[in-house]
């Protein structure tokens, strides 16, 4: 690593102020995992580093309309978190698959989703969860929609000037059932080969009200499949909806080739998994009351 | 350079670190406490697992000054002096290690893993210890070991 | 004397490692751990391009930083060539780079920080030459030659008896072309009812030990050169060592360390004799650790292999003829192996009762990283290749494969492929014992394939070990030994051995490593040899120690030492009169003898006892993601004595993951010459997930060339595993994978084409 000067700031409006005073010479450190790994690379050359450790009002999990998650909970308090259990399942299990268990005890929701790696698993159940992130400059706050938060590979709408402080989740509509899958063939330790999010709300005579489906390692960025969701809506819930709906991924994403397969096996794969999250968010909605 | 304080096994440990420097680094070289490992150097292997606050961490990810007014346990704070810890003595007993470079990471981690849930099912330790690779043992051993601990510390 | 019977109270028993405690507390220290006064650190600026010439190499402004003690170059080191069979590593790269990653330039600083920093000051320019990547390319006419100039081979190039073996013959870029057989395969071919020939692909993979390769020099006023090292041979390192630097090998200390991992890959240099340079230049101990990235991308892995095999049989559906062709693609340098070329060839189709055979062995070089020795060199390979032939075989003939297997089944009295008489053939046995437990003839549900390979590896090989005993005054016994555990168990087994011997216990006996200066030669671990090469120079100063133990318990119970009986608990009698062991050293040094001392030496030829295993798969594949799911294996290996349960049980276990790996999730992936598999997050290795059920079965009792019938295990479990998966892909979904690894878009590519074709 190259040398930097770190700074540890006690409150949100100190920390607001460092980024503002030193602009693209700072980065800030969360739990680290991304930005240690990047900097110990030398990719990235910071003059200052901005820890927000102490800003410990910033890891709480709060049941309010939902969840308003803190964005310096860490994914192993979201896992294990009986709130998130109860009113967020799909993140829960999201978190759960993330990496190792050490990885999750440092990384927070909120470095993962300014972190913007379209292989993370995090981005696409928040997505599927219709969640918002928070962020504050010392030119306000502002809320933005998951699916319009990520532009590029590792790239977001934050501003150099912002800290993501919140992560907000809606209060889930009634009679919804969720799904999380990541496809793992080679080893369990591994980012995924598609990763699918899915939410499937049932109307009492059993039809789809809506869907919601979000895909991580499909693109450069996680991604929303608005026309698979757009082609549920009011449809039975049965294998066929789910089958002739998933087909229509392919609008949606385009899958990078790595070590996991090649752009055209992705494909195939984004249709397959997103068919069996449908099938298996539906039935948890058909299940009993407490989603999984 | 800031001045750190923390808690390294029990022991309270004042030091000047440089702003970018290492956990693992300062636990290895500044503490001269060899028994946490560097491997990948990316966070995966988990030769470098450490508690920090009982939680599991990959030291060589965190910067010491993340560490500051914490409590770490390394592998030199298990046993207590001689008496080795249930799990120590697991390990020993069934075979859970060959050449050892990464049975401290192993050991710290299922210490947080009994820690955290002292009956842990074989799904359990399978899930809790993905992230602690070792070349040698297959894992079976490992497994085997960590069981007979938890079976061993039960209440 | 007549000699105890086996006591049974250290021999076989599941003791705990001798250094047990030491590794489960964080004492035992590894080379990177040792901390000397004064030590820096040195790191190593590599090529980014395969092959290219060096035009100039500024290191001024690196030299200037502050903290940077010395900066080399080509032009800074002599023009040595090191390596352990063919001479041809230099120390820095001289004028020319030969692979992404060969060694440009060299620092030392005061922290791996400075050092980095100084690597990003030196500025190399570099014309790109043309380069070749796979031995195919490599040995075309008019290829770019890696090495043109001649290359000094030392003594051991020998390709054994009936073997004709050429190096550095008049093809472009081969190192080495060995030609062997038996018989007369061209015309049993020709001859053949029908003749089967496949070919596969094995790509490289990493030995993967969790300690990275790491060395540190210390330069004493003293003139002696203090080396800590990730060595698993220091005396053989050290032998390359003095030579390559110009001084004798008492100069040398090899000082003892525990070694993270080895599994064939540490019995090179390294980084070595830079380092040695470093320390020179910088006046100052220099430690250098190589990050994963330089092991995954400039290490020393496994030669990745084509292979063709083709195979003549007769209307029974008896083998007649092998023909094998087998390419390794050696990398940039050939000197990180101590052959001329792997002996994976000699088990080839071993388990097999084979007439007559024909086997061309090329190893090639090419601008990509240097290969080295890995678990079983060239075994895995060839034997892929074996065991899917033989499936592919049985298949198309409408046979049963592990009935075409025993059809063919090697037995006592049969000659080897090669030719040559092996001894102790329990191949049919070992294939029905695995078969029984793993429920070969039962139904198999839905989904499920099942699949058999089986493998034969002499019980040990060549080597020579030199071990000494030391009994104190209280009757304890200190085993000096010459060359590290590196996780085998090579320490806690020779504990055992001479607990055994004299009937002592565990709590009796202590292992010592010592140095290179106070021990004699020991090979150390390798080709699975330890149990016997070390067993027998254990065997043979516990002979000596009895002798002049007797004579000691003569003296003392007044008879001739041909009088004296020891007995199993270690106690001599004569006559009558009995003596106890400690009594008897007590009343030794009561006469001015305070202990007894015994050096025992051994050199050890591969056995004509052999071993074979055979391991049953049963895998199921998702026909809509080709994802395989390896569910169970069995494994039957044919044993001789156990010495520990447990570490014996490892191997098997250890081994078998290590497989595994090769056959699902590892491989060396190549892209333009560099390996692109760089860091452990693209280089999958098996996690305590991945594993499957296992159930091992052995056949005891059989007799092992070592001491007490003891026989080896350690290159047994890895080597045949990935065809008994890649078979048990076949019977679930008629796809045949000849490449490794298992991939799931290759399977759901397979499918696919079966379907199109039905």
């Amino acid at each position: 690593m190259t040398p930097f000067t770190y700074l540890e700031p006690a409150s949100l409006e100190e920390a607001l102020a460092l980024l503002a005073q030193h602009g693209d010479e700072a980065k800030l450190i969360a739990g680290g995992t991304g930005l240690v790994n990047m900097m110990k690379q030398r990719l990235v050359r910071p003059e200052f580093v901005i820890g927000l450790r102490a800003l410990k009002p910033l890891a709480d999990i709060a049941e309010h309309d939902g969840l308003r998650i803190g964005a310096l909970a860490t994914l192993r308090s979201l896992e294990s978190s009986a709130a998130v259990r109860r009113a967020a399942p799909l993140l829960a299990e999201a978190c759960h698959h993330v990496a190792t268990v050490r990885v999750r005890s440092m990384a927070t929701l909120g470095g993962a989703m300014a972190h913007a790696d379209p292989n993370l698993d995090t981005p696409p159940a928040l997505i599927a969860l219709d969640g918002q992130i928070v962020a504050r400059s010392r030119r306000g706050e502002r809320k933005i929609e998951a699916d319009r938060f990520f532009t590029g590979y590792f790239e977001t709408v934050l501003e150099p000037d912002e800290i993501v402080t919140e992560i907000l989740i809606p209060a889930q509509p009634a009679g919804s059932g969720t799904a999380f899958l990541k496809f793992l063939p080679a080893t369990h330790d591994d980012y995924a080969t598609v990763s699918v999010a899915a939410r499937v709300a049932l109307r009492a005579d059993g039809s789809i009200a809506e869907a919601r489906v979000a895909l991580g390692a499909s693109a450069t960025v996680p991604v929303r499949a608005t026309a698979v969701e757009a082609a549920l809506a009011g449809k039975t819930s049965d294998e066929t909806s789910f089958h002739d709906a998933a087909a229509l991924v392919l609008r949606s994403i385009d899958p990078i080739a790595d070590f996991r397969g090649s752009a055209d096996y992705k494909r195939k794969m984004a249709v397959v998994h997103v068919r069996r999250a449908l099938t298996e968010a539906a039935a948890r909605a058909r299940g009993p009351a407490d989603n999984r | 350079m800031r001045s750190l304080k923390l808690t390294v096994n029990g022991t309270p440990v004042v030091r000047e670190v440089a702003d970018n420097r290492l956990l693992v680094d300062f636990l290895r070289e500044d503490l001269k406490l060899t028994g946490t490992k560097e491997s990948c150097g990316v966070g995966v292997c988990g030769a470098c697992t450490v508690l920090l606050n009982g939680n599991p961490i990959s030291a060589c990810l965190a910067l010491a000054v993340h560490a500051d007014g914490g409590q770490v346990t390394t592998i030199e704070g298990v046993a207590e002096g001689d008496r080795l810890h249930p799990l120590q003595e697991a390990f020993l007993a069934h075979g859970g290690f060959q050449c050892g470079i990464c049975t401290p990471g192993q050991i710290l981690a299922a210490k947080a893993l009994l820690e955290a849930n002292p009956h842990p099912t074989r799904a359990e330790i399978q899930h809790w210890m993905m992230g602690n690779l070792c070349r040698c043992t297959g894992y079976y051993k490992i497994i085997e070991s960590i069981a007979a601990a938890a079976g061993a510390t039960g209440t | 004397m007549a000699e105890a019977s086996r006591t049974g109270k250290a021999l076989g028993q599941p003791v705990k490692r001798v250094d047990g405690v030491a590794k489960v507390t964080g004492r035992a220290r590894y080379t990177g751990d040792f901390d000397v006064p004064g030590v820096i650190v040195g790191r190593c600026l590599r090529s980014p391009h395969p092959s290219a010439r060096i035009v100039s190499i500024d290191t001024r402004q690196a030299k200037a930083l502050p903290g940077v003690h010395a900066v080399l170059t080509g032009a800074d080191v002599p023009d040595t060539l090191h390596g352990r069979l063919c001479r041809d590593v230099p120390i820095l790269a001289k004028g020319v780079v030969r692979f992404v990653g060969d060694r440009v330039a060299a620092v030392a600083a005061d922290s791996i920080d400075i050092a980095e920093t100084a690597l990003e000051l030196i500025e190399v320019e570099y014309e790109p030459l043309p380069a070749v990547f796979t031995a195919e390319e490599a040995m075309r006419p008019g290829a770019p030659i890696l090495h043109p100039e001649k290359i000094e081979v030392g003594a051991g190039a020998a390709g054994g008896h009936h073997a004709e073996l050429l190096m550095y013959p008049p093809i472009p870029n081969v190192i080495s072309r060995l030609r062997l057989g038996h018989g007369d395969a061209a015309s049993a071919l020709a001859g053949a009812h029908r003749v089967f020939e496949h070919s596969f692909t094995v790509p490289g993979v990493h030995q993967g030990y969790i300690e990275p390769h790491a060395c540190v020099v210390a330069i004493g006023a003293d003139g002696i050169i203090d080396i800590w090292a990730a060595n698993k041979g220091p005396h053989i390192a050290r032998a390359q060592m003095a030579p390559a630097i110009g001084v004798p090998e008492n100069r040398l200390r090899f000082n003892p360390v525990y070694i993270g991992g080895d599994f064939g890959g540490k019995g090179s240099l390294m980084d070595l004799v830079l380092c040695y340079h470093l320390a020179l230049a910088a006046r100052r101990p220099i430690k250098m650790v190589m990050t994963s990235f330089e092991e995954l991308t400039a290490g020393n892995p496994r030669h990745s292999a084509s292979i063709t095999l083709r195979t003549g049989l007769d209307h029974d559906a008896k083998i007649q003829a092998i023909d094998a062709r087998i390419v390794f693609n050696g990398g940039a340098y050939a000197g990180f192996i101590p052959g001329p070329t792997l002996h994976g060839y000699s088990e080839l189709a071993g388990t097999y009762r084979v007439p007559h055979c024909a086997i061309e062995v090329l190893r090639v070089y090419t601008n990509t990283v240097p290969r080295g020795h890995m678990r079983s060199p060239g075994a895995p390979q060839v034997q892929f290749a074996v065991e899917s032939h033989i499936d592919m075989i049985a298949h198309e003939w409408g046979l049963d494969p592990l009935e075409f297997r025993r059809r063919n089944a090697i037995a006592e009295g049969d000659p080897t492929p090669l030719g040559e008489q092996r001894r102790h053939m329990r191949c049919r046995e070992t294939i029905d014992a695995g078969a029984r437990v793993f429920g070969w003839d039962k139904p198999r549900p839905p989904g499920v394939g099942r699949g058999v390979s089986i493998y034969e590896h002499p019980s040990g090989s060549s080597g020579r070990s030199t071990v000494v005993l030391t009994m104190g005054k209280d009757g304890r016994i200190t085993i000096l030994l010459g060359a590290p555990d590196q996780g085998a168990g090579f320490h806690t087994m020779a504990a055992q051995l001479v607990a055994e011997h004299f009937g002592l216990s565990m709590t009796e006996v202590d292992v010592v490593l010592g140095d290179t200066l106070s021990t004699g030669f020991e090979s150390g671990a390798g080709g699975q040899r330890l149990t016997m090469t070390a067993g027998q120079a254990i065997a043979d100063a516990a002979g000596k120690m009895k002798v002049m133990l007797a004579a000691l318990a003569a003296e003392r119970l007044n008879c001739a030492p041909s009088d004296v009986r020891m007995d199993a608990d270690g106690s001599f009698s004569a006559s009558g009169t009995i003596i106890d062991l400690k009594s008897l050293m007590d009343w030794a040094a009561s006469r001015g003898k305070a202990s007894l001392s015994a050096k025992g030496e051994s050199a050890t030829k591969p056995p004509d006892v052999t071993g074979f295993v055979a391991h049953f798969a049963e895998v199921e594949v998702d026909r809509e993601t080709g994802q395989v799911r390896v569910r169970r294996i069995v494994t039957a290996h044919d044993i001789g004595t156990v010495i520990n349960p447990i570490l014996h049980q490892g191997q098997i276990e250890g081994g078998l993951v290590q497989a595994l790996g090769q056959a699902m999730c590892e491989q060396i992936v190549l892209k333009d010459g560099a390996v692109i598999t760089a860091l452990l997050g693209d280089y999958k290795l098996p996690t305590i997930m991945d594993i499957p059920e296992l159930e091992t079965v052995l056949l005891p009792g059989g007799p092992g060339p070592a001491p007490f019938e003891t026989a080896a295990i350690g290159e047994m479990s890895n080597v045949a595993v990935p065809a008994a998966i890649t078979n048990a892909v076949f019977d679930a979904v008629g796809v045949r994978l000849v490449e490794l690894p298992v991939s799931p878009e290759r399977v759901l590519a397979g499918m696919s084409e079966k379907a199109d074709a039905a």
